[in-house]
């Protein structure tokens, strides 16, 4: 009856008798009756069937360990005489202190196992290409917010005397420092785009404060000073994250870490930290380009001069995290003149 | 007559069957159709003068519902590294399996094959990634099982360097 349970479930009950030769303990079922002898008699596998051959060492070293598991080769395929590629699998165990292989043809079982993987991996599929879609669309919508601002930039020019290379210098050098940061790579996008709006407030300045040549008197220093609050309050309240931070940028990149900075007084880690950025590039850029009031000063010199801002001027730690990256600045400073 | 084993190694629906399927009976079919476990092929080729019986193991794709048996590659000579750069993804998973290939086949010879170059405009092959590829000490093909653009190079150059190298059946 045994042998009936076996033909039935097409499966083919094997004992070893030594190396590679084999007894059928079962009737050799019809879909394997082509890769396997059916005479009875003690045969030997062919090494034809590669897939066996190469599971027989496995097999081997797993009869050996004497287990009381069995062993799986896992899927594979034989390709009949008429052309059709069967799926089979063998099973490596242990009876009685007997060598044991079972070949199985799992026929409607893997079809529906397949079929299974197919629709998973079918889905996996969908995801990732809808993901690539999404992906496709967030950057071309940040490729709007990008020519946004750089339209909104090529206004602020028209008044202000800052170059268009410093303003992108300015983005530049803070998205490396925000990558170096670890941020998410979409934060590390916001800000090579905010940072170099932070004086964009200049443009509410009037032209007898923002284009006088001499030094300003203390009213117009105070007047001057609004431009952080005219430039946050030009960029607020859009509901766009970049110009989120651009916002905040324009309004506090004047703070100082020992809080003596302006508008709000902010002390410290109380100051936005995409700011804290913004100030060191600025500050860095300002001091080894010449401006019409200032030469340039070279890099040490422009360095000496930051050290001595930090912990007061500057946060203390992310200037040491600038100076780390001081070799990628200096490459972002060549680039773009 | 000289035998060889190459495997097919890489994540999933990159196209290893029907490099395998252009390669062997040049044939291609659009349709995707999950390879579960090993599908092993034959083909006699003459490399350099001489007859080679290659055995090319298609080896089911990695993902999280199956993972490469290190087993399969035992004895092999060669192995041929399959990712689909419209696929950020499958490119890391290549790396990923090259290191296992490594450690299963120690001494086999390597290849590369970034297929579906005929969807090269949706390639997205990221700077780092070529970097790595570029410091691979072995071939890089762009393969399309398709169009069969660099198929036969690419086994043909495999084998070449199996039969330099003398690795595995002879």
């Amino acid at each position: 009856m045994l042998d009936r349970v076996f033909q039935q479930l097409d499966q083919l009950v094997l004992q070893r008798t030594e190396g590679r030769w084999f007894i059928a303990h079962s009737q050799v079922p019809e879909v394997l009756a082509e890769f396997f002898d059916n005479s009875g008699e003690p045969f030997e596998l062919g090494d034809d069937l590669l897939f066996l051959d190469n599971f027989l060492i496995d097999a081997d070293a797993h009869w050996q360990s004497g287990a009381d598991f069995p062993r799986h080769s896992g899927t594979w395929y034989e390709r009949s005489r008429s052309g059709v590629d069967v799926a089979l699998e063998a099973i490596a165990l242990t009876v009685d202190g007997s060598s044991i292989l079972v070949i199985e043809a799992p026929g409607v079982k893997h079809e529906l196992a397949a079929s299974k993987l197919q629709a998973a991996r079918e889905h996996l599929l969908t995801e990732e290409r809808l993901e690539q879609e999404m992906r496709k669309r967030t950057a071309q919508i940040r490729e709007r917010e990008e020519q946004i601002a750089l339209r909104l930039l090529a206004a602020a020019g028209f008044r202000d005397e800052e170059t268009g290379a410093h303003v992108r210098r300015i983005g530049m050098y803070s998205e490396a420092i925000a990558k170096h940061l670890g941020w998410p790579q979409d934060q590390v996008d916001q800000i090579r785009m905010a940072a170099p709006m932070h004086d964009i407030g200049k443009i509410g300045i009037p032209d007898y404060v923002l284009l006088k040549p001499g030094k300003l008197t203390k009213e117009e220093w105070s007047v001057m000073k609004r431009h952080a609050a005219i430039g946050a309050e030009m960029l607020a309240n859009t509901g766009i994250p970049m110009m989120d931070m651009a916002s905040d940028i324009a309004r506090f990149h004047h703070e100082r870490w020992d809080g003596t900075g302006y508008p709000d007084g902010l002390l410290g880690e109380a100051i936005p930290i995409s700011c804290r950025i913004t100030a060191i590039v600025d500050v860095y850029d300002a001091l080894v380009h010449e401006r019409v009031y200032k030469p340039a000063y070279d890099e040490p010199t422009a360095l000496n001069m930051m050290r001595e801002l930090a912990g007061n001027h500057l946060d203390p730690n992310l200037f040491e995290v600038f100076l780390e990256l001081l070799p990628e600045i200096r490459r972002i400073r060549q680039e773009i003149q | 007559m000289i035998q060889k084993k190459i495997c097919l190694l890489g994540g999933f629906a990159v196209g290893k069957t029907s490099l395998v399927r252009r390669y062997v009976e040049s044939l291609f079919d659009e349709r995707y159709l999950t390879t579960v476990g090993v599908k092993i092929d034959k083909k006699v080729v003459e490399i350099d003068g001489r007859q080679v019986n290659l055995m090319i193991w298609d080896l089911a794709g990695e993902d999280e519902f199956a993972k490469l048996n290190g087993s399969y590659l035992r004895g092999a000579s060669g192995f041929i590294l399959v990712a689909d750069p419209t696929r950020p993804a499958t490119v890391e998973k290549m790396f990923e399996l090259l290191q296992k290939a490594q450690q299963s086949a120690p001494g086999a010879r390597g290849v590369v094959a970034l297929n579906k170059v005929d969807l090269l405009d949706e390639w997205r092959l990221e700077e780092a990634y070529q970097q790595q590829l570029q410091a691979l000490d072995m071939p890089v093909l762009r393969t399309s099982a398709k169009t069969g653009e660099e198929v036969e190079a690419l086994f043909v150059k495999l084998s070449s360097s199996m039969l330099l190298g003398g690795q595995g059946d002879a």
